[in-house]
């Protein structure tokens, strides 16, 4: 048996050895390596063909595309980079851009791009992008989140359906909506937060309520600190308010992922990601409304995955033409239909038949473009703070003190930026 | 047989890989434990004396995931131990298709953790659709209310619990079979013509037997319930309210989710410590009980 | 006579009881893989968790669709292969001269290789991922390898079942005139088929699960092993529950047939080695 084992294994590594030699193509261009989440199926085909056809115009630059898990994606960043291995540009979650500026793994693209396609560019994707007067990533698509509602049922409980973002509900409407809604429910919940999904998923659509009520995760003029920000009384309103609709049995737990297409709710908190899968189950009967306004406004998240780049010279020319392509209004398009995301160019808006000013999303872009959107904390601290916060939700979440959650959350953050000398 | 150079020679391959591969860096994470080191950060690297551990002492977390670790061992390992003895003594009978049963038992033991922790995710969804809930409506004869066990700061522990004895009792049950099958059968025919009952040949002659076996079993089990980790990352994350966070799941969250490597460190040299304490109080206990007899 | 089968009766039943307890994830978890994903948690409450109404094959399709799943298989038979093979012989080599042989130091150093024993792998990560790091090992077979050969559990075993056997084996051998090492692998290796068998099972299952470390050390699905590729199917909602369990399934089954081939040689394995005390 070991024997049989071990041919095996001498077989193996022999095709492996052969696999490795014809793979080998001399290549007399320029190589550039790429690194891109894994994604939905139809991203990862869209950013293959992307990469096929830039290499296809391009015969001086080749790009080599690599496919990263999103499963622990930063860990995997932060060991490549202590390696040596970082590609030359890569994809990342925007929200951590600024810690890896901090470290000293990114290179502006300020001269690296052009003023026109700049200026074409969401304000959100350029605000997200920024750190300290400079730009250093670009994404080719920005995210919406908002409140997907079955209109029929709203109808039915009798409550004022928001036009827009301008109009929705406030905090306390929004809870009789809730009461009126699960009247007519089975099992009395009629609201999915998704809280099927984990990690930054509570920070991007929870932090919003906290600043639509005066809160935030931590001071912004220069994100020295987070007491009297997040453990606020604002911040304390708000997140009393959500583990109030838990508590009252409004929210469904939705394991399944399945509670709003399924009619087991009649709401769902979410963002653009599930438009298809929502407009395929409900029809004509979706309807999509901007979150509630706890006292200053509706505030909604923003942000998706960005570009950054970490050559120099000539190689980091050579990285921007690629950008530059991907930015160009038909891949723009190409990427955001296949994921569903609002494009980050205002051409590819008005071509997008989501998007564009009469399409069923076009309050992602009124959120965008208005001042809803509210980016997440732009500083290095960012991975700290979205840590402690998420935690913070779990224990509110499970039905903790609301405040003591906050303060705990609050110090975890001061302690951090405490121990990096204030991220200077 | 004598040795000298062949035996070093014999010896040194392994010896060197685990000088290279685990003591080499368990010494560099005892030196770090006394650092700031985060990863990647660009301020440079300076010594902070005990102050990780000051704060480990401080941090409401790290207790909670020690207690959990404790409670954890203290319930799984003589559940888990309990239940392998007596699945055992079932085999250890010599009936028709007991190498089934066995291979049956010992099943559970080749899935890896992380797939098991997902099956049992969906095994414990709440409401009436999960199949846990489902099995004690049935059982209850309807009087069960559907709960959120990985939610509930009762139940959640008890979960993880479950999903470990059901994956690692097979792998002990082997053992103390193997244990069973190596008494003589002598015993047990001196003891049957003295008039023992069957309970007190279990008593007399398979437990004084097995002792050696039960305590490598107990010892191990007791180690792996320190380590407990896995299961943990992927249905609870250490929720609700620190009541499943164990020491290991609050080091790697520290070194990898915030990047806080000394940290990280500063509790794996804890934990070591304790699991080296467990461990030699028990081998002393053991020893004084052999000079007892 | 009658006593004896109503015992007998009990003691299947019971096992019969327990089985059931035990094999239900297992069987969910095959039929889910046979179902369309969103049928896979709404029926897990009732009795169609294991009877599924129409079995398709779809699930494991996807699977081949949705990443490269024979890549994936190929990198983990490869290292967990390669683990397997040399950590036989380098360990059973170590574990023979603790056991055998007479040499200063060796009682020391048993002890330092038994306190390595309690040292877990997340505990040892960060500072062992600079260390391959600064070996450039990175994105690599080796680094998935070499790190895990030297294993101090696999020492103690071959170390507690080589006491076991009698000397006169070598004692014969000696007589011949055969050397330290012919002795080893002619005499000793073949009466030590179930500490091989044990030792391999073992490693095959601690190694065929690894997470945390390809995590760290690779990029790219290149040199990536199975656990790593069915995260793919976890970080993506909405989780397609059937997808998932059709890739469990398909990782499984390499291990089981490893176990069940070498089962019979696994238990006696136990049975003499020091696993039993």
């Amino acid at each position: 048996m070991l024997r049989l084992l071990i041919w095996g294994i001498l077989a193996a590594v022999l095709a492996a050895c052969d696999n490795d030699a014809s793979e080998q193509r001399p290549i007399s261009a320029t190589q550039i390596e790429a690194w891109f989440h894994t994604g939905q199926a139809g991203e990862r085909q869209v950013i293959q063909d992307q990469v096929a056809r830039f290499n296809r115009l391009n015969s001086d630059v080749q790009v080599k595309l690599t496919l990263i898990p999103e499963h622990s994606y930063n860990a995997q960043i932060q060991a490549a980079a202590i390696a040596g291995d970082l590609p030359d540009i890569l994809e990342f979650d925007g929200p951590y851009l600024y810690n890896y500026i901090w470290q000293g793994h990114l290179q502006s693209l300020d001269k690296l791009l052009s003023t026109a396609l700049k200026a074409d560019l969401l304000p959100s994707i350029i605000k997200q992008g920024s750190y300290r007067g400079h730009l250093y990533a670009i994404g080719s698509f920005d995210s919406g989140l908002g409140l997907y509602a079955r209109r029929s049922k709203l109808q039915q409980a009798r409550v004022r359906i928001p036009s827009s973002p301008a109009k929705a509900w406030t905090a306390d409407e929004f809870k009789v909506v809730l009461q009126a809604l699960a009247k007519s429910d089975d099992d009395g919940a009629v609201l999915d937060l998704k809280l099927n999904y984990s990690g930054e998923w509570f920070t991007y659509a929870f932090s919003p309520i906290i600043q639509s009520a005066g809160g935030d995760l931590i001071e912004r003029q220069k994100y020295r600190t987070a007491v009297g920000v997040l453990n606020s009384p604002a911040a304390l309103a708000a997140m009393t308010q959500l583990q109030s609709w838990l508590q009252s049995g409004y929210v469904d737990a939705n394991v399944d992922d399945a509670a709003f297409i399924t009619g087991r709710v009649a709401l769902s908190w979410v963002g653009h990601w599930e438009f298809s899968r929502y407009s395929e189950a409900v029809g004509d009967d979706l309807v999509l409304l901007p979150l509630p306004d706890f006292g200053q406004g509706s505030r909604t998240g923003q942000g998706s995955w960005v570009w950054g780049m970490t050559a120099t010279g000539q190689r980091a020319q050579d990285a921007a033409r690629f950008l530059q392509f991907l930015l160009q209004s038909e891949e723009v398009l190409a990427m955001a239909n296949a994921n569903g995301a609002v494009p980050a160019s205002r051409s590819a808006i008005a071509q997008s038949k989501l998007y564009r000013a009469d399409g069923p999303l076009s309050l992602f872009v009124e959120q965008l473009t208005g001042g809803y959107a509210v980016p997440r904390p732009q500083t290095p601290a960012y991975p700290v703070i979205t840590s402690a916060f998420q935690k913070a939700f779990l224990d509110i979440r499970n039905g903790g003190n609301v405040q003591a959650a906050l303060d705990k959350a609050t110090a975890i953050i001061d302690q951090d930026i405490a121990d990096n000398k204030g991220y200077k | 047989m004598r040795g000298g150079l062949p035996a070093w020679l014999f010896a040194a391959p392994s010896l060197v890989g685990l000088l290279l591969f685990v003591a080499l860096p368990f010494v560099l994470a005892i030196v770090l434990a006394f650092t700031n080191l985060r990863l990647g950060s660009p301020l440079p690297l300076e010594y902070v004396g005990l102050e990780q551990f000051r704060r480990l002492y401080n941090d409401d977390a790290f207790f909670h995931a020690l207690l959990n670790n404790a409670t954890f061992a203290l319930v799984v390992v003589p559940l888990q131990t309990g239940l392998a003895l007596l699945l055992a003594l079932l085999l250890n009978h010599r009936l028709k298709g007991m190498a089934w049963f066995r291979t049956l038992f010992f099943m559970p033991v080749v899935f890896p953790l992380s797939l098991v922790a997902v099956v049992w995710v969906l095994i414990f969804a709440p409401g009436a659709n999960g199949m846990m809930n489902g099995m004690l409506e049935v059982v209850s004869l309807g009087t069960w209310t559907p709960r959120d066990f990985l939610h509930d700061p009762l139940l959640a522990l008890p979960a993880i619990m479950l999903t470990s004895v059901w994956q690692g009792m097979g792998f002990q049950m082997v053992i103390i079979l193997a244990g069973l099958q190596a008494i003589p059968q002598e015993l047990y025919e001196a003891a049957a013509i003295d008039g023992a009952s069957r309970w007190r040949q279990f008593w007399n002659v398979t437990l004084p037997q097995l002792r050696n076996t039960l305590i490598f079993v107990v010892l191990v089990t007791t180690i792996l319930a320190f380590r407990l980790f896995d299961q943990v990352q992927i249905m609870t994350q250490g929720g609700p309210h620190n009541a499943t966070t164990t020491a290991m799941y609050e080091a790697v969250q520290a070194a990898f989710a915030r990047q806080q490597v000394a940290k990280g460190s500063a509790i794996t040299v804890v934990l070591f410590v304790i699991v080296l304490l467990i461990t030699w109080l028990q081998r002393r206990l053991l020893r004084q009980e052999r000079e007892v007899e | 006579m009658k006593r004896r089968s109503l015992i007998n009766a009990l003691i299947y039943a019971s096992l019969i009881l327990l089985a059931f307890c035990f094999i239900a994830p297992i069987v969910f978890m095959l039929v889910g893989s046979l179902k369309p994903d969103a049928r896979v948690l709404v029926e897990a409450g009732s009795l169609s968790a294991f009877l599924p109404e129409q079995v398709s094959l779809q699930n494991y399709s996807d699977v081949f669709a949705r990443v490269s799943f024979s890549r994936y298989l190929f990198n983990s038979l490869l290292i967990t292969g390669s683990i397997v093979v040399a950590g036989l012989v380098v360990n059973s080599l170590a574990g023979y001269a603790f056991a055998r042989m007479q040499w200063r130091g060796r009682d020391w150093v048993f002890a330092m290789v038994m306190m390595i024993m309690i040292v877990p792998l997340e505990a040892i990560a960060v500072p062992l991922f600079y260390e391959v790091t600064l070996l450039g090992w990175r994105d690599t077979y080796i680094v998935q390898i070499i790190p895990f050969i030297a294993n101090a559990f696999s020492i103690y075993l071959f170390y507690t079942f080589f006491l076991g056997l009698p000397r006169e084996l070598e004692e014969a051998a000696c007589i011949d005139g055969a050397g330290v090492l012919r002795t080893f692998i002619t005499i000793i290796v073949p009466n030590a088929k179930p500490a091989f068998a044990t030792v391999t099972i073992l490693t095959f299952l601690t190694q065929w699960g690894a997470f945390l470390w390809p995590l760290m050390v690779t990029s790219g699905e290149a040199v990536r092993p199975l656990p790593l590729g069915i995260a793919t199917f976890y970080s993506l909602p909405p989780l397609q529950w059937g997808d998932i369990f059709a890739f469990g399934v398909m990782m499984v089954a390499p291990i089981l047939v490893v176990f069940l081939l070498f089962q019979r040689w696994f238990v006696r394995g136990v049975a003499a080695t020091g696993i039993k005390g």
